[in-house]
């Protein structure tokens, strides 16, 4: 591994200011098997520059980084930084190159405090006492205005802390380049601002960083540069100043595509879902969910907006039945559905996909094919011991064409798609069964653009044949346009329900941080609780 | 100019098949090199070995039929293990069913083996026998579905268990003990009456098929046919997929766990009782490590039903094969199976690295733009 060090002293051509760039990365290939990642890439970055690394999911942005942080090398190509070429041949070359990534996924030892996973990855740790290595990292922190408390152990930190402890992190390895990957989509509008303040601040003190970001208008916020890949080729980089979000968009998608969102106005009905009271436990035994009560109406979308981890996913494991609940009522048009099975709730026409961080956890099997995961929820419904795979391959024809599912074939295995494909499998698989309240947790999460317009149409589509719909999701942007009501949750309990069309980004910013509570809002009607409710049915019904 | 590795989009069957035997014919070559420095011509050696032999050998349908004695409780074993893994549910307690299974038939052996009719006995053996290991099985199932403890400990520790109860048995002269021999002052195992024995079918002039034969075939084509085309099938690859799928499906996960491992712990109780009713007496050794071995056959052959039995039929030969060379060859002790066991399981993962990444050599880029 002589070779390891070497550093060949090329003349590079130089930007304006006669300086090398702080990063050049020139005709970049890497394939995995038959599928190329990345395809004679070029990206440079300056020193007190911030540049925007945009395009869809698949497009090779994450592998691109990768290979700066010493993840993946280069099958063609080479890297240069600060003007001399280098190899970056494992995440500690990157490390002494003054690389530093903050990764989509936390890489953090959840048991130690912020200052011991600082120190853990030191190169000369040294001996230095426990509350000089404290104030030493105070000090860094604040220089940047970061707060952090390094004692705080991680598993006590929410997930903005744990971001700003991989970023102070990776400042105090001295890094000099920096790469956010996805560093906004688990943060609220508040917290992204205070991000974007101290990105601003580590730029004038002359870091380059590259941010990766689906955003177009965090893009056009935070970044000088913005450079665009598509499909894991090298598209173009543009000034910021110089374009607008429909021309990224174009770059990125290679053709122009109209970024609304359809909102449809469709006649409601009473409401299918009522919950009342709700509260729910997670895992460790303590409360997820506290005293919620909402409705859902056919013919209407329901957003769940909330900072990740306050409850969405026990609320909807709840639903399905997957999750027992501590106290309170769910009526599902007049009956009472607490305490039923899974597979009773499926047959009341209440449909759960929920799309986990990994994408695959729950609702596919990902070893199998397209069809055996097509049988899943009615593979019981033929007579006999045997499985029909016959029916389950005409569903599995129809999804693929009807959602136009990217696939070798339909006895393809789910894990060898692509993300987006997955999740139609998923969704489409759910539709098919003709449910009548369909609720759906990240339906959109990791896709690109396209993928996730399809989504919202299919969305859109049940919502006009009077399904009703809850959606849990990031994107605000995207919420205020896809939903008609969106409910908002703060550590599990209600914050209000307000119309998609009145509210603003910042109202909801404030209610997700439990700032503001809209519960109480009008006298005469608590919020999540419908005026023409169905409960009470229920009684008629036993008497 | 480096090299690394990369991984491979898919690889074609041939490759495969390439692979697996290269690594196979490795692990040989390996052996012969070893056979070498002590002095032992691998030719020969292996020749004997391959052949069991059974080349220019006047009672080679002897050694079949011994050969096929073994191999029968492994197929079982394997396939039955392979049941369990196929929801990822990691029985390594083949041996202490095994075990079970093996007294159950013993008892009801000794106890009316005399008084039954034959096939009557027979019947009564292998149903006795699946119902206590499956019982057995079941001890670490329902630990796992009502506590969550882990099978892999609790399926090892009832091995001992079940090793330490035979081996009691083996050695406590009592009254009530009626495994051990009567007419014998020193403790050993009765000998079953002779209407207890598996029957066999004469096919030519010397050759004899034992039935346990076509029981083994029968459970393998049952077993395929079980968890590629059934519902029950289904349910153990999804849950073997992502157990929480399976309960988002509305599975009953609990009950599918717990039926499967009966299942599978019913079948090795089988293979015990072709043992047992193919040997005529128990022993401490009863189980010729096929619980051990099954694991490895299993994974040999990726959980699939059909290699199972070559993979099996491989082994078996190997460890048959070794016994009969080292009568011949003094320096080479029968422990040398072992080894080459050993070896062709690590070259056969090896290889299934490989079907899975290659390596790749680095290029560099051109430097036309910047």
């Amino acid at each position: 591994m002589a070779n390891k060090q070497h550093m060949v002293q090329v003349q590079t051509e130089n930007n304006e200011n006669g300086q090398n760039y702080a990063i050049e990365m020139r005709g970049i290939t890497k394939t995995f098997g038959s599928v190329v990642a990345n395809k004679g890439v070029n990206l440079t970055v300056k020193s007190g520059e911030i540049l925007a690394l945009l395009g869809e999911n698949g497009s090779g942005k994450t592998t691109l980084m990768n290979m700066l942080s010493g993840i993946y090398k280069p099958d063609e190509g080479s890297i240069f930084i600060n003007g001399s070429e280098v190899s970056i041949d494992s995440p500690e070359d990157s490390k002494k190159y003054g690389i530093g990534m903050v990764h989509q996924h936390f890489k953090l030892v959840d048991v130690f405090s912020a200052a011991d996973n600082i120190w853990m990855g030191r190169e000369n740790p040294g001996f230095v006492l426990k509350n000089e290595r404290h104030s030493a990292i105070e000090a860094l922190a604040s220089t940047f205005g970061f707060e952090l408390d390094p004692r705080k152990k991680v598993y006590n930190m929410s997930v903005s802390e744990k971001q700003t402890l991989e970023i102070v992190k990776v400042l105090c390895y001295g890094a000099k380049i920096i790469i956010l990957d996805e560093p906004t989509a688990v943060l609220t509008v508040q917290e992204i601002e205070k991000l974007f303040s101290v990105l601003r601040r580590m730029k004038e003190e002359g870091h380059a960083i590259i941010i990766i970001t689906h955003k177009l208008n965090e893009v056009m916020d935070i970044s000088d540069r913005v450079a665009i890949l598509r499909k894991g080729e090298y598209i173009t980089t543009v000034n910021t100043s110089e374009t607008n979000e429909q021309e990224l968009t174009e770059y990125m998608v290679g053709r122009k595509v109209d970024l609304n969102i359809d909102r449809p106005v469709v006649e409601t009905t009473r409401p299918l879902l009522e919950v009342r009271d709700l509260c729910i436990n997670n895992d460790e035994g303590a409360t997820a969910i506290d005293n919620v009560s909402f409705y859902i109406r056919g013919g209407e979308i329901l957003g769940v907006a909330g900072i990740a981890g306050c409850g969405q996913k026990e609320l909807c494991e709840a639903i399905a039945g997957l999750r027992p609940i501590k106290s309170g009522q769910m009526i599902h048009k007049g009956d009472n559905i607490v305490g039923l099975s899974p597979k009773q709730i499926l047959e009341k026409g209440i449909s759960m996909s929920f799309v986990p961080e990994d994408r695959l956890g729950m609702g596919l099997a990902p070893s199998m094919s397209i069809v055996d995961n097509m049988l899943l929820k009615n593979y019981r419904d033929c007579k006999g011991p045997f499985v029909d795979r016959k029916s389950g391959r005409a569903d599995a024809m129809q999804v693929i064409k009807d959602l136009e599912v990217v696939t070798p074939s339909a006895d393809t295995p789910v894990r060898r798609l692509s993300g987006g494909n997955v999740q139609k499998v998923l969704l489409g698989r759910e539709i098919k069964a003709g449910p009548n309240v369909i609720v759906t947790a990240y339906p959109v999460r990791g896709l690109d653009i396209n993928s996730s317009y399809m989504i919202y149409d299919i969305l859109n589509k049940q919502k006009t044949d009077g399904v009703g719909v809850l959606f849990v999701g990031e994107d605000l942007d995207v919420m205020m346009a896809l939903c008609d009501k969106i409910m908002v949750l703060c550590h599990g309990k209600l914050m209000g329900v307000v119309h998609a069309h009145k509210t603003t980004k910042e109202e909801l910013g404030l209610m997700m941080t439990g700032a503001l509570d809209l519960k109480d809002k009008y006298e005469d009607k608590p919020a999540g609780i419908a005026k023409d409710t169905r409960f009470g049915e229920q009684e008629a019904k036993e008497a | 100019m480096g090299f690394h590795i990369v991984k491979r989009d898919n690889c074609p069957l041939w490759q495969k098949c390439c692979l697996y035997i290269g690594a196979v014919l490795l692990a040989v070559v390996i052996g012969g090199i070893v056979l070498l420095s002590i002095g032992v011509n691998p030719i020969k050696y292996y020749t004997r070995m391959f052949t069991m032999g059974m080349i220019g050998n006047r009672i080679a349908h002897v050694t079949f039929m011994n050969y096929l004695k073994k191999l029968v409780p492994l197929v079982i074993t394997s396939i039955a293990l392979s049941l369990a893994f196929k929801m990822r549910f990691w029985n390594i307690g083949g041996e202490g069913q095994f075990i079970m299974g093996a007294i159950a038939s013993g008892f009801v052996a000794l106890k009316w083996g005399n008084v039954l009719p034959m096939w009557l006995s027979l019947i009564i053996m292998c149903v006795a026998a699946m119902l206590a290991a499956g019982l057995y099985g079941l001890i670490a199932a329902w630990f796992k579905v009502r506590f969550s403890t882990n099978e892999t400990l609790m399926t090892l520790m009832l091995n001992y268990i079940a090793l330490h109860f035979l081996m009691f048995l083996s050695e406590r002269k009592e009254d009530w003990n009626f495994f051990l021999d009567e007419t014998s002052a020193r403790p050993k195992f009765a000998s079953f009456s002779q209407f207890v024995k598996m029957p066999t079918i004469k096919i030519g002039a010397k050759f004899e098929l034992n039935i346990c034969v076509i029981i083994a075939v029968l459970v393998g084509v049952l077993v395929f046919l079980y968890l590629k085309y059934t519902k029950q099938g289904y349910e153990i690859s999804v849950i073997g997929d992502s157990v929480g799928t399976a309960s988002y499906a509305g599975m009953n996960v609990k009950r599918i766990i717990l039926r499967t491992v009966f299942l599978s712990a019913a079948l090795i109780g089988l293979a015990a009782a072709c043992r047992v009713g193919t040997a005529g007496i128990l022993s401490t050794s009863i189980t010729e490590d096929v619980g051990w071995t099954g694991i490895i056959v299993a994974w040999l052959a990726k959980l699939n039903t059909g290699i199972i039995f070559l993979a099996s039929a491989l082994i078996c030969v190997l460890q048959q094969g070794s016994e009969v060379a080292a009568s011949s060859f003094s320096q080479v002790s029968s422990s040398f199976a072992n080894m080459l066991q050993g070896l062709i399981l690590f070259l056969v993962l090896a290889a299934d690295f490989f079907t899975r990444f290659r390596i790749a050599r680095a290029k560099k880029g051109e430097k036309n733009n910047g």
